[in-house]
Formats: C-alpha cells, sequence, structure tokens
C-alpha cells in the first residue's frame, strides 16, 4: 500500500466531508478543476460537481461568503491560497466570523484553510505562520497539525466544530511527511500529544517545528539526554493541563515556534506555565523562535532565519546548563 | 403596499425620535445613529421582502429593519441595552439582528456585509431552495471599500439574486461625494460590476417603491444582481452627537432635502390609500407604543457580568470549560 | 577641550580598587590644584569608601594638567579622575602608548550621596563598560529556582539544611536533581524524627543567625562575690548574680540590649531578662521580668522556682518570651569559654563560664595569687553594637560583680 502524504491527508479529509455532509463545500482559488495551488482538492470539483468552486481573488469576499453560508447552516471550507494572503480578509475573519456567536448566538461553523510556514526560497509573503495572530481573538480556533494522522482527523473536527477554524497547514509537511495509514481514533479535540517521552527537559513545539524539535531531541539522545517532546496540535485552545504535566516531569521548558517571538505562542505557552506552575520550574523558561525580519528569500538566509533541528539542541543544550 | 410602507416609515421616525430624546438624556450610552431622512428607500426595500430572504441593513434603516419584522421593542431593547434584547448587551444600537432568521447583524466595517449576503444565498442555492432574494442597503461611501468591490464583484460571478440599494445622502460623515468617488454617476459601477442598474429618487416613496420593486422581481426572477442607487439627503447629523453643519443650507433646502414623510403623505393621500384623519390616528398609535414600550424596557435589567459566561465560542472543552 | 593624547604624555588619574568589594568612593579632598607639580607616590586626592578614607597615589612625578572629579561626588573603580602630564622616561615605563589611547570620558558619576537618604536600595553602581549596572556584590548567577522553593517548602527545608549539597547547576546552584539525589542519598542512613523541641531550637538558630555575631570575653575574678554568697542565708546561684548585674548595666545603657531594624533602633521596653536552662532535648528560656526594680534576695525563690518549672517542661506562657537579653551559664557543662549563639529576638546574650582556681598577679605583693576566675563572654549582633560598646557593656558587669552587696 503506497503511502499518503500529509497533503494527501487533508485532499482525503476533504473529500470524506463533502461524501458525508451534504451542508459541505469549498471555497477558493484555483481550487476547482485545476484542484489547487498545492493540488489539495484535486479531482473533488469533478467528483463532487456544483461544491468545490474557484472564486475571485478577493479574500475578503470569500470569508465573507462563506460567514453567510455558514449562517444558513452549510459548513463551507475556505482555502487560501497562502496563509499570507489571509490578512486581506483579516476583518471578515476576526470582526465577523469570531464575533457572530458571542454577538448573536448564532454560531459560525466555517474552515479557513491557511497553507502556512515557510519552504526555502518563498519569501517574506509565501511563507507567514499566522496562527497567534488569530489565536489572539477569542472566537477562532486555531489548529496546527503536525502528522499526516492529524491533518486528516483534525481537518474532519474543525469541519464538525461550530466555532469558525483557522486551520494552520504545512506547507513544507505536505510532500515531505508520509504516513500508512489514518488511526481508527483519533486523539479528542483540544489535547496536545506527547510526541517523545522524556526526563531532562521539555520542548513544546507545533507544525513542522514538531519535527525539528524531535530531531534536536535525538542528537541530545546520544549525550544522553531525554528530552520531551510536546505536540500542541491546536493553538487554541491550548492544552495547558499537558503542558504543565510535562514540565512536573522534567523542570525545563523550551518552547519552538517558527513565527516571531513578539506576543506568539510560544510567549502564551510560557505565561501559562510561569503563572500555573511557577513551582513546577527548575530553570527559566527559554523560547526559540524565528528571527525578527520578515522571511528572507533566499535559502541561505531561510534555513537560519526560523529555528531549526541544530537551533533547537543549540538551545536545548543552554537550557539544560542553567 | 406603500400604506404598509408609510406606516413602518412613521414607526421609524417617531421612534428615532425616542431615541435621540434617550440619547440627549443620557439613557443611551454609545453611539445613535439615525436615518431620518432615509425612510423612504429604506421602508421601500424591506416591504418588498418576505420570510426565506435575507437582509442586512444599514446604518440609516430603521424603517426597512421594521419592515423585515423587526420590532419597536427589540429595538429599544437592544439601544437601552436591556438584557433581554437580542444582543443580551453584547452588541448595541444598529449591530442588532437575527442572523437565523435571515436577518443579519451588521458590523462596523462597511462593504462587509454584501459577501455575506451572497453566501446565505448561496447556501439556499445549495439547498435547491429558490425564490429567495438578499438585500442590503449602503451609503455611497461604502461603495468605496474593497469590501463592497469584491462583495459585488462576486455576487456578480456567482450571479446571485441580490438587491444592493445605494443611498447616496451626498455625505459620509463629513465627506462631500467629490472627496468619496470621481465617476460622474454612481450607477456607472454596475455596468463596471457587470450587474443591472437602477435609479431612484430617494425621498420618494412611490418611486422607490416602483424601482425597488423591479430590482426584486428582477433578481427573484433569475437576473442577478441589481444595483439601485438613490439620491437623497439625510435630514439629520451623522451620529446625534454631530450637528451636519457641513451640509450646506441651499442643498437642505432643495427638493433633495424635503422630507421623504412629507411627500408620501402627499402622496397616499393623494390617491386616497390613506385619509388625513387615519394618518393622525396612526401617528398617535406609534407614539403611544413607542412611549409605552420605552418605558417599559427602561425597567428591564441591564446584563449582569457576573453572570455571563465570558465565552466567545460554541465549543466547549473536555471538561465543559471555556476554551482559551 | 580635551589635550590630545597623541601630543602629551597624559597619564589618566584612576579611582583604585580600595579594597575587596568596593566598587565606588566619594572625593573628599584635593591635595593638589590643576597646574601643580607633585612627586610619585604622593596622594593626589583623599577619597572615603564605606569603610575608610583612603589616598588616591600619584604613580609617578609630574604636572597635575587636569582634575575632572568633583568633591563631594562619587565614582566607580577605574573612572577617570584626573590627567597627570608625565615625562618621555616615565610614559615608557609604565607603557602609556602601548594600549590604545584611553577614550577621554566623562567620569561616570553616581548620584550625590551627601544628603541621599535613600538607602541601600537606590545604590547602583555606574558600569565602567557599557552596559546594565551591575549591583556592587554581584556574585555568580546563582538562584533558588521556584521548583526548589517549592520541594524545599513542602518537605520544611531551609537553605541551611542544603548546606552540605554541592550544586551542579550554573554557578554552583544546587538543582532539583541534586536535592533529590541528596535526598534520595540521606535514606542510606539511619534516621531518627527529630523532636518538636529540637526543630522548634533549630530555626531559632538558623534565624539568629542570619545576623553578624560576634563575641567578646572577659576574665572576671569572683572571689568577692563568692564570699558574699556564703554569707547569705538564702543563697543565690551565679547566674543569679550575673543578671541581676547585667539588668543594673542595662538600666544604665538600654540602647545595647535593643534591636536593630532597618535603619531604626528599638528600644527596649524593660529589663526582663530571661536566663537558659536545660530541658531535656532542648534550651527553655524563662524570664524575670524588671529585674533591675529587684533586689538579688527577693528573686532567688523565683529564679528556683522558674528553673523546676523549665526543666519539668512545664513552664508558663507568661514566664517566658519578651526578655531583652538572655544569661546562660555554661561553666556547669564545665565549659571555660563558649561562643553561644543570641535569640533570633535578641541582640545580646551574656554567657558564664566555669568558675578555675587560677594564678593572678597581684601588684601589692608583687607574686601570683590563687583567684577564682571565670571567663564572661557577650555575644551580640554586631549591627546593634560594636566592639568597645559590648567591652563596656561587660566591663559594667563585671565591676558590679565585684560589688555584690549593691545587687
Amino acid at each position: 500500500m503506497s503511502s499518503i502524504t500529509y497533503l494527501e491527508a487533508i485532499r482525503l479529509a476533504q473529500q470524506r466531508a463533502l461524501a458525508e455532509d451534504p451542508r459541505v463545500f469549498i471555497y477558493g482559488q484555483d481550487i476547482g478543476g485545476f484542484g489547487g495551488a498545492f493540488k489539495a482538492t484535486k479531482n473533488l470539483a469533478k467528483e463532487f460537481p456544483g461544491r468545490v468552486l474557484d472564486s475571485p481573488i478577493s479574500e475578503d469576499a470569500m470569508v465573507g461568503l462563506a460567514i453567510g453560508a455558514a449562517i444558513e447552516g452549510m459548513r463551507p471550507i475556505v482555502e487560501m491560497q497562502f496563509a499570507d494572503f489571509s490578512t486581506c480578509g483579516f476583518n471578515q475573519i476576526v470582526n465577523q466570523a469570531a464575533t457572530l456567536h458571542y454577538r448573536t448566538g448564532t454560531p459560525c461553523p466555517l474552515v479557513l484553510r491557511l497553507p502556512s510556514g515557510g519552504t526555502p526560497g518563498s519569501g517574506p509573503f509565501h511563507s507567514q505562520s499566522m496562527e497567534a495572530i488569530y489565536a489572539h481573538y477569542p472566537g477562532l480556533i486555531v489548529m496546527t497539525p503536525a502528522t499526516v494522522e492529524d491533518a486528516y482527523t483534525m481537518l474532519l473536527e474543525a469541519v464538525a466544530l461550530d466555532d469558525p477554524v483557522i486551520f494552520c497547514e504545512h506547507k513544507f509537511l505536505y510532500y515531505h511527511l508520509k504516513a500508512d495509514k489514518f488511526p481508527a481514533e483519533a486523539l479528542p479535540f483540544g489535547k496536545a500529544r506527547i510526541t517523545l517521552p522524556g526526563r531532562d527537559a521539555t520542548v513544546v513545539a507545533y507544525g513542522a517545528m514538531v519535527h525539528e524539535a524531535v530531531a534536536a531531541a535525538g542528537e541530545l539522545a546520544s549525550d544522553g539526554y531525554e528530552i520531551e517532546v510536546v505536540d500542541l496540535r491546536t493553538v487554541r485552545p491550548i492544552d495547558t493541563d499537558t503542558i504543565l504535566a510535562s514540565v512536573a516531569r522534567t523542570g525545563r521548558l523550551l518552547v519552538v515556534g517558527e513565527a516571531w517571538p513578539w506576543g506568539g505562542v510560544a510567549a502564551e505557552v510560557i505565561t501559562r506555565v510561569a503563572a500555573e506552575g511557577f513551582g513546577l520550574l527548575d530553570a527559566p523558561p527559554q523560547r526559540l523562535n524565528a528571527k525578527e525580519t520578515p522571511v528572507p528569500y533566499h535559502p541561505a538566509l531561510w534555513g537560519t532565519h526560523r529555528p531549526t533541528a541544530s537551533s533547537v539542541a543549540h538551545s536545548l543544550r543552554q537550557l539544560l546548563e542553567l | 403596499m406603500a400604506r404598509r410602507a408609510y406606516r413602518t416609515m412613521l414607526e421609524a421616525r417617531l421612534l428615532e425620535e425616542k431615541l435621540a430624546a434617550l440619547y440627549r438624556s443620557g439613557k443611551i450610552v454609545g453611539g445613535v445613529f439615525l436615518g431620518r431622512g432615509q425612510e423612504a428607500l429604506s421602508a421601500a426595500l424591506g416591504v418588498h421582502l418576505r420570510r426565506g430572504d435575507v437582509y442586512a441593513p444599514l446604518i440609516r434603516d430603521q424603517a426597512g429593519r421594521l419592515a423585515f419584522g423587526d420590532t419597536i421593542l427589540d429595538t429599544l431593547r437592544t439601544y437601552l441595552g436591556s438584557a433581554l434584547g437580542p444582543m443580551r448587551g453584547r452588541d448595541g444600537n444598529i449591530h442588532r439582528g437575527r442572523p437565523s432568521e435571515g436577518y443579519h447583524a451588521m458590523i462596523s466595517h462597511l462593504g462587509a456585509m454584501v459577501s455575506t449576503v451572497c453566501g446565505s444565498l448561496m447556501a439556499k442555492r445549495f439547498r435547491g431552495e429558490t425564490g429567495a432574494v438578499g438585500a442590503t442597503c449602503i451609503g455611497e461611501g461604502g461603495t468605496s471599500t474593497g469590501s463592497f468591490h469584491e462583495g459585488m464583484n462576486m455576487a456578480a460571478v456567482e450571479k446571485l439574486p441580490l438587491v444592493v440599494v445605494v443611498a447616496n445622502n451626498q455625505f459620509s460623515y463629513s465627506t462631500p461625494n467629490d472627496r468619496q468617488f470621481a465617476c460622474a454617476d454612481l450607477m456607472a459601477r454596475a455596468a463596471g460590476y457587470g450587474v443591472t442598474g437602477r435609479r431612484a429618487v430617494g425621498n420618494d416613496l412611490a418611486d422607490c417603491l416602483g424601482v425597488i420593486g423591479d430590482a426584486v422581481t428582477a433578481a427573484r426572477a433569475g437576473d442577478g444582481p441589481q444595483l439601485v442607487v438613490a439620491d437623497l439627503l439625510r435630514l439629520v447629523g451623522h451620529g446625534e452627537h454631530d450637528d451636519a453643519s457641513y451640509i450646506p443650507a441651499a442643498l437642505k433646502k432643495s427638493p433633495l432635502g424635503r422630507d421623504c414623510l412629507e411627500i408620501a403623505l402627499e402622496t397616499l393621500l393623494d390617491k386616497g390609500w390613506i385619509t388625513a384623519d387615519e394618518a393622525a390616528a396612526w401617528r398617535v398609535e406609534v407614539e403611544r407604543e413607542v412611549e409605552e414600550t420605552s418605558s417599559k424596557v427602561l425597567r428591564e435589567p441591564a446584563p449582569d457580568p457576573s453572570e455571563e459566561d465570558w465565552n466567545a465560542f460554541a465549543a466547549l472543552g473536555r471538561n465543559g470549560e471555556a476554551l482559551r | 577641550m580635551f589635550p590630545s593624547p597623541d601630543s602629551k604624555n597624559l597619564l589618566p588619574i584612576i579611582m583604585p580598587q580600595l579594597g575587596e568589594s568596593i566598587a565606588e568612593a566619594t572625593i573628599v579632598r584635593a591635595a593638589f590644584a590643576v597646574g601643580d607639580r607633585v612627586e610619585a607616590d604622593t596622594d593626589l586626592l583623599e577619597v572615603e569608601t564605606n569603610k575608610a578614607v583612603m589616598g588616591v597615589t600619584a604613580p609617578c612625578g609630574g604636572l597635575l594638567r587636569e582634575l575632572t572629579a568633583t568633591i563631594g561626588e562619587s565614582y566607580a573603580v577605574g573612572s577617570t579622575l584626573g590627567y597627570l602630564e608625565i615625562s618621555d622616561e616615565d610614559a615608557e615605563r609604565l607603557g602609556l602608548h602601548d594600549a590604545p589611547p584611553t577614550p577621554v570620558e566623562k567620569p561616570k558619576r553616581k548620584k550625590s550621596s551627601g544628603n541621599d537618604h535613600s538607602g541601600q536600595a537606590g545604590k547602583t553602581v555606574a558600569p565602567t563598560v557599557s552596559g546594565l549596572p551591575v549591583p556592587a556584590h554581584a556574585g555568580g548567577a546563582s538562584f533558588l529556582s521556584p521548583r526548589m522553593k517549592a520541594r524545599m517548602a513542602e518537605l520544611g527545608l531551609h537553605a541551611a539544611d542544603l548546606a552540605g549539597v554541592a550544586g551542579s547547576g550554573a554557578g554552583g546552584r544546587v538543582t532539583i536533581d541534586d536535592l533529590e539525589r541528596f535526598l534520595q542519598d540521606l535514606e542510606r542512613n539511619t534516621i531518627s524524627p527529630a523532636s518538636s523541641m529540637r526543630v522548634a531550637v533549630a530555626d531559632a538558630m538558623r534565624r539568629s543567625w542570619t545576623r553578624p555575631l560576634a563575641t567578646v570575653v572577659l576574665p572576671v575574678q569572683l572571689d568577692t562575690l563568692l564570699a558574699h554568697r556564703k554569707r547569705q542565708a538564702v543563697k543565690a546561684g551565679p547566674a543569679l548574680y550575673a543578671l541581676r548585674a547585667l539588668s543594673f548595666a542595662l538600666s544604665e545603657m538600654p540602647t545595647t540590649a535593643g534591636r536593630l531594624i532597618g535603619d531604626r533602633v528599638i528600644h527596649p521596653r524593660s529589663i526582663d531578662i530571661g536566663f537558659a536552662v536545660e530541658a531535656e532535648d532542648g534550651v527553655l528560656v524563662p524570664v524575670i521580668r524588671h529585674a533591675d526594680q529587684f533586689p538579688l534576695v527577693d528573686l532567688v525563690e523565683r529564679y528556683n522556682r522558674l528553673v523546676e518549672l523549665a526543666r519539668a517542661r512545664r513552664l508558663p506562657g507568661s514566664d517566658t518570651g519578651g526578655s531583652i537579653a538572655t544569661i546562660t551559664n555554661y561553666g556547669v557543662f564545665g565549659l571555660t569559654m563558649a561562643t553561644p549563639i543570641p535569640l533570633p529576638e535578641q541582640s545580646l546574650l551574656l554567657g558564664m563560664g566555669a568558675g578555675r582556681i587560677t594564678p593572678a598577679w597581684d601588684p601589692e605583693k608583687k607574686a601570683f595569687v590563687p583567684v577564682t576566675e571565670a571567663q564572661f563572654t557577650l555575644s551580640f549582633d554586631h549591627r546593634v553594637l560594636d566592639g568597645g560598646a559590648a567591652g563596656r557593656l561587660l566591663q559594667r558587669v563585671a565591676g558590679l560583680l565585684g560589688s555584690p552587696e549593691e545587687l
């Protein structure tokens, strides 16, 4: 049996959603006959005529349309071609989708798929990680699947949830990550996963950074350190309990994120641990994020702009020596 | 239909006078934005809509809202922040609505509601429902926004039964039209979008009813989006905090500045659709209803912060806790 | 108007390190004026540190070209205070032009210390390199982590309990791993529970020790006292004599028994003096209230009763606590000298060693004569008293013990 890529998992999840729920439709640029810029909707327009539609280049109206459809009980999936372009629809996302349920009691069950994160050569406008910006707004659920299995089960979950979901799928993982099969049962919504159990320090990560953290843990294993890696899976809600339990085991915390440090996911995790688990920390908590510049184009620059396995390993070593 | 329209115009006018009074006596907190002078245009759209349609009224649409089914009670409850109102104090004034009944609750960012109405129409199309129409109003200033542009374009591409009424009241807050757009006539935009454009005399109820009626009929028939542009004048400040001193006196005295309520009454009397006595009786009835309702609502409780669940999510955590 | 360093031999006058842990000093006086010729090894400036007034010396002869420091201002160690114009040979000898020219900088100045009442908290030292100010006593980056503190609180441990733990963390800090390993290792020993008395005394001593304590010693001849005692029908013990003597001395100089809290001296309210009694696994301290107001003979019975009650651990609350000084007679254990620790809420502990017959020089007889002598110690909180005051208090007590009929 050929293995399933992360991208294929997303495609299959959408296929299943379309098949099982007549309320689901997909709206996005180039997703119809073309199958999407990343082929995430390949063949779906043919298989589900009239439900996988090409939209004009109008991120604001795409989200507005999804909101209106959701008000009427549909379960729209909107594909943004790149997370970076979601800012063109920012107003609709944060001011209408996020507030609808709170203001009116009518839920807004839409899913916004954001191809996120960097790949070599993508540059500043095709590389961004937007999860912290959206997680900041109450009313939005933000998912950041790091595995093929999670990409599948969490997208289905996103469709089923009554709240608007910002689904940050990682472009770098699209074809780099493969799995043999899907799990029979998914981890419950909002629960983080202990990807690697450990003893000496905890690394909390999400998205592509989970894999960098695992690789860093491998490096440190040869020096006798057992590093625990926690995959957040969702950035809103954050599974604070699992993180605190991990820090209770290890006493040391490093949070890794591909986005910038200021007010980001790492800052949020560390704040919670400092406030709610102060007595668990044997060393000051640390974070590792992208350098504070727009994402650079040149692969050599990009290679050091965001955390990598070796920079994570380096930060871990510093943390362990504190 | 003209009688019903006039009745809602009267209700809107008298209700808004009450809102202004409540604002000036400190009973309403926040913004009060009235539609005085625009009732005919708004009512004309509202009376042509029916259950199953989708309506996203904007700031000056008190009349249209009442015609679509909103009530004096809900209006006062929202403005006065009653815990019993549809918004439960979580939003106020013209941001109210009942989306699940097709009555969208606008957000402040102008133009955003156009695509939202489109989405609701798409949903109906997906479900095979025919005959429904979606409608929204917007000022000429709102048509400058990217949201408006994207929404109109999308409605046209999807060929949706959308009716957009542009109330060109010559000023966006204090900004005159020559600082808002450069095309000679806003109607020209219709061609740009590939939709049908229609012109109405904004303060003339009979004309509005005719033009908008045609537009709604055409939309229901599947002719695609309809853009109705109506010229009129706002007879009040942008908000009750504003005195509209930027509107030139000459304009106020011109035919454009004539009160649509007067014109409507003239038309109805002229056509024999109402008698003067009846009109006077209506006024008294409405005044009483407004007065009684506002007294009642003033005694209703405000939302209690300690009773609020302070949760913006529909979903809950594993143990029923709010998501964070 | 700074002279170019290249054209002349300008030697910067640098604030020296005038003692370990000194980080700054205040200019008190300039011994010379600009334009004066000075000789090598003369003091150019007088500066005051928090310990002493010292001199800043010219390393060689020269002309005092510039004084950039101001009288009354404080400057960090290493700051430039002025310039000495020196000869080529001296410049050569001192390697003046070897290193890159010293940047001509304005000396870093601290806020004027003259009228500064802000106390320790307001004082920082300006750095000699750019960056954040560093507290003058900064050691390594050593800390007790929140986890350590939480675990220690859970187990009832204090920093004193960890004295035997070598830390493996940065700066030698004790990590949670170090602690857990230490505790596990302890389990290999026989462990018995400490009595609540033991724990209470441990806590009191630990708290007392957080202060700088010192002890002074004075040999006291007891012959007169012993003779007096022999003549009494009701006999007071030596400790009671000492208690009365101390009460007199303290009534004369009560602030020696005061406490220092922050920048305030708290005066004693009444001359209540305690005395240590050994009681099963610990020490109790009954108190004679208003000890200055009762003659010795009136105190004997009360004293004896208190001793009994203490030994039986039946001392009422009203008879303990609230004393301003304590007597301890470690001589009963045969000890000649000791440095006992004052109670944590007190500044003074008068100790009495065992009396011994020892030769003393009698200047009249021009011979050594046998006397009964005991070492008396006064242990004290050095924040409240210095050696001189402690000595004077002890001398007064000794003097009073020489006139026992007045006690």
